[in-house]
């Protein structure tokens, strides 16, 4: 039987410990303020190359080193005295995937037996050196959705091979390779899709240890490192028997009706390992459509636990973030559960870090430098979507709710509360409302007014215009409707706990975007802004405004004087 | 006459080779697994939210009807909206083309003339010491990868004796005025120009040397001699003059390569460039963004074959007598 474990916590630690990282999850009560910013300016210099990323943060041309995933990046970080490093868990997750179509993987035991042969303490050890953390479960262990005691199939041969001989995999001496018992024949050979070690060094060799530890058990499965476009197009259309790739996650688990619901094994679909398993599509299809937090919660569990019997997917290893900062330039950076210190998901650093003095007080005011890594190369919110203009956007709007750094709940922010509830679309058919009951008093950064007004034109254009990136979130939004000056409820075409983060769309100021027709081609940052000498069109909530962008150099962000929450 | 039908054979030459490339263009990106939506691994990206993004990217097409459109929009040279800026790409390229014109015209001038220079001396000297310097230290610059030499660099001016910039063309912020500006740009060129230079001025050295030691044997440069011409105007009036027509060739074929070989330069040094823009939409099958880059590439390289052609007519008239007589 396989056997049940708890939160790799210990593992947590041993990694924190190992790394000598401070800021840590394990770390007391996180300090952080919800006003702010602290200093006047963020200069972003847009540096593509690693190695003069290195450089500027060692010259002090740069406050931060971010998302360090290189173990010999780490290391040098660590050993520069200037130099403090964080660390937390992230929504990460490095995974093998069966296809279950077809035989042999369509067998559970072959599945459990592959899982059994993987080392994932070795791989972290040998390819990360240790900087990774072994992950078993299919949420990651950072969300609060995370389940600890769902069976897990650890490293062991012997295991493996006791699973084949009882499911009727008989080992041929002769050719080392176990015999399929519905045919009689050895089992074929079994791929695993890999990036090539030019593109991605690491999975290319973590597939290849994966294949080698395969054999040693009589299971026929092989390498097969290849182009990376080429390699998402068998997976799109199912032409594979393994593959290894990552995901970026969140906090909440609705990614687990996408990735095995039966309805998205389709092409261009999530579930690319075919799952067809009613009982969890009834899980699942609870999980996106739960009434509330608590009914979530229960099918998001029974979710993991039929995955971690069905073993769709061997979790590997998640990579925490991992950050480095000048601490002689800056200080109040804040660690943020799931999200690192400098993501661009984390408001809290931008909020709270200060400049220090020689003698490392922390002083108010003043200039720092932050680098990018790439071009953030449009700043139009209906359009932005990479991280590098996430980092710069992220910093220019706020949310109408906010996360906590450490126990990533909801927190009120331009929303000072809000009401789910439900409503009839059709007679006997239930839909879900979100009511939200904005703060008063905040400003745009031109210094209009933010209004219930902004809240319902963000929704009603974005869901007029099939803006792709969000028709995920407008997709079942049936109508918003202003109920007074600060008051918006949004109405969904069905239930689902999920719609109060679909209801939250609220960067669009209507007083310039209404006049908007060709919303892919505008480019707000670079149009003056119609009243005010000195502004662009770029209008937001948050606490910097856009000074400059020259393409190719730097962005210039500035302290936002209407900024609701300055540190007053 | 003879001339004037050569210029416009070439002429018609080069609008087949164009329109061959464009074709190609299209049909390259088409062939290639993958399109631009499958580059996006976001679980929230939902199979629905692909194919509204597929439909506004035209993608949902047939193949000739996306042809046809890419045929029509290249000869009002609209190149379209790129599919992962949503910008128009010809606004994205005009943003980036000064910066790669400046950093490489500036290159190849500094490196064709020091090539030159040195393959010239050393060819007029065989077997001296300068000769011995300039063939293994072009051997040397034409071997070396670009690249390495440029982390170097990086790694020397930037770490351990950081006196240069490492990135982008200008200080973030720029400093204020015109003339300390126009310095500081100027600043920026030297770490790129200098990489640049020590693995480009091999090529020029050796062929300048090997195509003048060549004429330096000829008759007419021994007539020359025997004249009582002055070794200088030996060297540079008669021989080099001979040698032009081939240098010219090279100098114009070189251009283009000046563009595509643009992408490792600008992405070690952050340049903002054509080169690093190329780069990044292959990667991105961003393919409206590719195909403009590639057009602008194919563009430069048919223009400068052209005015190759047209200049080597010019500087020798056996070209243009012979394209006349063939007619």
């Amino acid at each position: 039987m396989p056997k049940k474990v708890r939160l790799p916590i210990a593992l947590v630690l041993a990694l924190v410990l190992a790394l000598g990282i401070a800021g840590a999850p394990s770390a007391a009560k996180m300090a952080f303020e919800t006003t702010g910013p602290h200093v006047d300016e963020i200069i972003m210099p847009i540096i593509k190359d690693q190695q003069a990323r290195r450089i500027a943060f060692e010259r002090g041309e740069s406050v931060v080193w971010s998302g360090l995933t290189q173990p010999d990046d780490i290391d040098r970080a660590k050993a520069m005295p200037n130099s403090d490093m964080t660390m937390t868990l992230g929504f990460h997750m490095f995974y093998l995937c069966f296809n279950m179509r077809e035989e042999p993987l369509s067998n559970q035991p072959i599945r459990q037996a592959i899982a059994h042969c993987v080392d994932r303490d070795n791989i972290i050890r040998t390819l990360f050196k240790g900087y990774m953390l072994p992950m078993t479960s299919f949420v990651p262990q950072v969300s609060p959705f995370y389940k600890a005691d769902v069976p897990v199939y650890p490293f062991n041969h012997a295991k493996a091979a006791e699973v084949l001989d009882k499911a009727g995999y008989k080992l041929d001496p002769a050719t080392n390779v176990r015999i399929d018992p519905k045919t009689g024949k050895p089992l074929a050979e079994m791929k695993i899709f890999t990036p090539t070690y030019e593109v991605a060094a690491t999975s290319a060799e973590l597939g290849k240890m994966i294949a080698d530890s395969c054999q040693k058990v009589g299971l026929p499965v092989v390498p097969e490192p290849m182009d990376f476009p080429v390699m998402l197009d068998k997976i799109d259309i199912h032409e594979f028997d393994m593959y290894v790739l990552a995901w970026g996650l969140s906090r909440n688990p609705d990614f687990l009706y996408s990735f095995f619901h039966s309805s998205q094994d389709v092409e261009a679909g999530y579930n690319n390992p075919g799952m067809r398993n009613p009982e969890y599509d009834k899980q699942s299809e609870r999980l996106n459509y739960a009434a509330d937090l608590k009914e979530a919660k229960a099918a998001s569990d029974a979710c993991q636990l039929i995955l971690a019997r069905e073993m769709p997917y061997v979790p590997l290893y998640s990579r925490p973030y991992i950050d480095a900062f000048r601490k002689d330039l800056v200080t109040g950076y804040v660690p943020m559960m799931g999200f690192g210190a400098a993501s661009y998901n984390n408001q809290w650093t931008t909020l709270n870090m200060r400049r220090v003095d020689r003698r490392g007080n922390a002083i108010e005011g003043g200039t720092i430098r932050w680098t990018l890594q790439e071009e953030p190369k449009n700043l139009n919110p209906c359009v932005a979507s990479s991280a590098y203009e996430q980092e710069v956007i992220s910093r220019l709007y706020d949310g109408l709710m906010a996360m906590h750094p450490e126990t990533l709940d909801d927190m009120p922010w331009m929303a000072r509360k809000w009401d789910v509830g439900v409503w009839e679309p059709e007679p006997g058919v239930k839909g879900t409302t979100v009511t939200w009951y904005l703060e008063k008093g905040i400003k745009w950064s031109d210094g209009m007014p933010f209004t219930a007004e902004d809240v319902e034109f963000t929704i009603n254009y974005l869901k007029e215009n099939k803006v792709p990136r969000y028709l995920p979130a407008t997709q079942d939004i049936v109508k918003a409707e202003l109920i007074d000056r600060y008051t918006v409820k949004v109405y969904f075409a069905n239930v689902s706990y999920w719609h109060i983060y679909n209801a939250g769309l609220a960067f669009l100021p209507k007083h310039i975007w209404k006049d908007v027709k060709d919303w892919k081609g505008f480019e707000p940052w670079k149009e003056a802004h119609p009243k005010i000498k000195g502004y662009s069109k770029l209008v937001g909530t948050g606490p910097f405004i856009l000074k400059d962008y020259v393409p190719g150099e730097y962005v210039r962000l500035v302290k936002n004087p209407n900024y609701w929450r300055l540190n007053k | 006459m003879g001339f004037r039908s050569y210029v416009i054979r070439r002429l018609v030459y080069a609008v087949i080779v164009l329109y061959v490339i464009l074709t190609l263009n299209f049909i390259l990106f088409r062939v290639m697994p993958g399109d631009p939506t499958k580059m996006i691994i976001d679980p929230n990206f939902t199979p629905e939210a692909k194919a509204e993004l597929k439909r506004q990217f035209g993608l949902d097409q047939p193949p000739w009807k996306q042809y046809l459109t890419y045929m029509k929009n290249l000869l009002k040279f609209d190149l379209g909206y790129s599919f992962s800026t949503r910008r128009h790409v010809w606004s994205e390229l005009k943003e980036r083309l000064p910066n790669t014109i400046k950093l490489f015209l500036t290159t190849f001038v500094l490196t064709s003339t020091v090539g030159m220079t040195l393959g010239v001396k050393a060819a007029a000297t065989p077997g001296s010491f300068r000769d011995r310097v300039v063939i293994p230290a072009g051997l040397f610059s034409h071997a070396v990868p670009g690249f390495y030499i440029q982390l170097l660099m990086l790694l020397l001016f930037g770490y351990y004796w950081p006196i240069l910039p490492i990135h982008g063309t200008m200080s973030a912020p720029p400093p204020i005025g015109a003339w300390p500006q126009f310095v500081d740009k100027l600043w920026h060129l030297v770490l790129p120009v200098t990489s640049n230079m020590i693995v480009g001025f091999g090529s020029w050295a050796l062929y300048a040397r090997n195509t003048m030691i060549e004429a330096l044997g000829q008759d007419y440069i021994i007539t020359a001699r025997a004249k009582g011409m002055s070794e200088r105007d030996v060297l540079y009036k008669h021989a080099l003059r001979s040698v032009l027509p081939p240098i010219v060739t090279l100098i114009f074929m070189s251009l283009p390569g000046m563009v595509s070989g643009a992408v490792m330069t600008e992405s070690i040094f952050s340049w903002h460039g054509v080169g690093r823009y190329l780069l990044d939409a292959t990667l991105q099958m961003d393919y409206p963004a590719a195909q403009g880059a590639f057009y602008l590439i194919a563009l430069a390289v048919v223009i400068c074959n052209l005015l190759a052609d047209v200049a080597y007519g010019l500087v020798d008239p056996r070209i243009r007598v012979g394209a006349g007589g063939a007619k």
